[in-house]
């Protein structure tokens, strides 16, 4: 008797965890991972520890709107990505691809990221005009803003992968 | 040297030839029973693009290409000895079957329509929901779900082992007459692969060796451009998800079938919430051959599905931004096409079908055509 209440708690307590961890999938994450020292599974919260920039810039349709989010470049460093003094040789040949929720990847290099190469910035944002991205945009958007074609701002971010490109 | 042969006398020299020649049919004699089978050499257009992977562990070689086929007709591989992987993939139809659910050895029907097999060389996650990553892996369901061929890989291996053909096939082609299901999968990988189609009249087009008609060209550009009403553009967009060259890119979207969706798609796999009712972009290519359409073959004709972009999106959270607010009327909800630009683009959508590919004998039934 004791024995069959203790396998049903126990089945309840495994029933709970499922549906407590399938739940926890239901919130969309960013991973960082590839050539990196500490993959990281970020949630839109996690960001609130970088430095927020704003930008205001038109999108496609032609209408304004205000951009918040960190620099891409801030969360590859977390991540523990070559960029800075350690930039050079063959990690030179490292590429940051992006890949989004529908299968859409662009590719950036890693100059193209690093403030010791460039002043252009990527921002990895998470707001437009003070709300959340809406689903299909966010959470988490990449704009380029030296980029006149929008094509890599690329919306619905799940994973960004540091890679050497191999020939 | 040459100085040598000519102080041969005569008929030395006839000898030395001959012997050089026998020592080459030998050569070649050897060669061809080394027992290593020869590579098959994949022919695609450069506009493709070299964007896919052949598994270090199954290269394609000939041997394994024919093998591939016979597996691939073979209705061994069915519970019953009733189906094969060509009676859902039919060659006359693009590898497709004219169903909208296929019906299985048990009789009861498919959850999903049968997807055409088509330039699967450059696909990377197989199936309307992209949950399969290789065609080596693809093969396991069909050939074990009981609502498609229904029996375990050991009985098929057993079926073959006792043929009278296939322990040579398989000996050629991998070196063994050991059947196992691995080697099967391989196999029918490999016959996969070279099922390439690229020579529609667009292909054609894109070569420089066709010329479309006029309505072609409108329903090309339609099809490709994004609609501007603020700037008199008029488009429709199908190229965000259906372009290039090989009208495939592999792009997964909610395209607006239903509000609710029974099926969820990708969905059940990755537990997103944002992922409801989002499947893979299909290929359009063969598309008029291929009806009916979409994951669970809803529509028949292909103006169907124009009206459906056209007219009938369904509204939903997860419906593609690409296709919410995309109209030629500025405010609109959906596309509002005029009736001949629907037409141009069913022109357009016409000139996707590759006969070359449909009637390509090697790819036919080799069961069949050799009992003729
Ligand atoms: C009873 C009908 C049936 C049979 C028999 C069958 N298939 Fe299929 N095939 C389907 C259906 C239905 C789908 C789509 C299933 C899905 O997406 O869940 C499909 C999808 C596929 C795909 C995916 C194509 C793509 O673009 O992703 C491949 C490859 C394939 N089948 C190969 C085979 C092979 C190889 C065999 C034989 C071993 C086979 N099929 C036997 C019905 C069938
Ligand atoms: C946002 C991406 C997107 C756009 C834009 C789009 N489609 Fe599709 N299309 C899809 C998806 C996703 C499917 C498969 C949906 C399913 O079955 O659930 C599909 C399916 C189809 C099919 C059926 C294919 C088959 O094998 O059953 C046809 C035909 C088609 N689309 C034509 C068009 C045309 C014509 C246009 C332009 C008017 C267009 N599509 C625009 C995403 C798109």
């Amino acid at each position: 008797m004791r024995n069959i209440r203790n396998i049903g708690y126990r089945l309840l307590i495994l029933f709970l965890s499922i549906s407590l961890l399938s739940h926890a999938q239901n919130t969309a994450t960013l991973s960082i991972s590839g050539e990196v020292l500490t993959p990281l599974e970020l949630k839109k919260e996690d960001l609130a520890s970088y430095k927020q920039q704003t930008y205001k810039t038109k999108g496609k349709e032609g209408k304004e709107h205000e951009y918040k989010g960190v620099a891409l470049v801030e969360v590859l460093e977390k991540a523990g990505v070559t960029l800075g003094g350690k930039l050079r040789g063959e990690n030179l040949a490292k590429a940051v691809l992006v890949k989004a929720a529908d299968g859409y990847e662009v590719v950036y290099s890693l100059p193209e990221l690093d403030p010791e190469f460039t002043t252009n910035v990527v921002l990895l944002v998470t707001e437009k005009d003070g709300a959340p991205l809406p689903t299909g945009e966010g959470p988490f958007r990449l704009i380029a803003l030296q980029d006149k074609k929008q094509a890599r701002w690329i919306r619905e971010i799940r994973a960004i992968k540091v890679v050497f490109v191999k020939d | 040297m040459n100085h040598y042969t000519h102080i041969l006398p005569r008929i030395k020299r006839k000898w030395l030839l001959l012997c050089v020649a026998l020592l080459k049919v030998v050569l070649s004699a050897l060669k061809v029973d080394d027992g290593k089978p020869e590579p098959y050499p994949l022919v695609y257009p450069a506009n493709f693009g070299g964007r896919f992977t052949i598994p270090a562990d199954n290269p394609l070689t000939k041997e394994g290409v024919h093998l591939g086929r016979m597996l691939f007709y073979e209705k061994q591989l069915s519970a019953d000895n009733s189906l094969s992987c060509g009676s859902c993939h039919q060659q006359k139809l693009a590898f497709s079957d004219g169903r909208a659910l296929s019906v299985g050895v048990d009789k009861s029907l498919t959850s999903r329509n049968a997807m055409a097999l088509v330039n699967l060389l450059w696909v990377r996650n197989f199936f309307w929901d992209g949950r399969s990553a290789s065609l080596e892996d693809q093969a396991v369901f069909p050939m074990t779900n009981p609502h498609e061929m229904g029996q375990s890989l050991d009985e098929s291996v057993r079926k073959l082992q006792q043929t009278p053909v296939y322990p040579a096939l398989f000996k050629k082609a991998f070196g063994t007459a050991n059947i196992d299901a691995d080697k099967i999968r391989k196999a029918l990988a490999q016959f996969e692969r070279t099922l390439i189609s690229a020579d529609s009249p667009y292909d054609r087009y894109l070569a420089g060796t066709y010329q479309p008609t006029s309505q072609e060209l409108r329903g090309m550009t339609l099809f490709m451009e994004a609609p501007a009403p603020e700037r008199g553009m008029r488009g429709a967009n199908c190229g965000h998800c259906h372009g290039g060259p090989k009208t495939f890119k592999e792009l997964f979207h909610n395209n607006g079938l239903d509000a609710a969706p029974k099926d969820t798609g990708i969905e059940a796999i990755s537990h997103q919430a944002s992922d409801k009712g989002r499947f893979r972009v299909p290929t359009l290519r063969n598309i008029a051959l291929t009806a009916p359409y979409m994951h669970d073959g809803r529509f028949k004709t292909l103006e169907e599905v124009i009206d459906h972009y056209n007219e009938h999106l369904q509204e939903s959270a997860t419906l593609s931004t690409f296709l919410r607010g995309t109209s030629n009327e500025k405010g609109g909800k959906t596309l509002l096409l005029n009736a001949t630009e629907k037409a141009d683009i069913m022109a357009f959508l016409h000139m996707l079908t590759d006969t070359t590919f449909i009637n390509n004998p090697a790819f036919s039934d080799i069961n069949y055509s050799q009992k003729q």
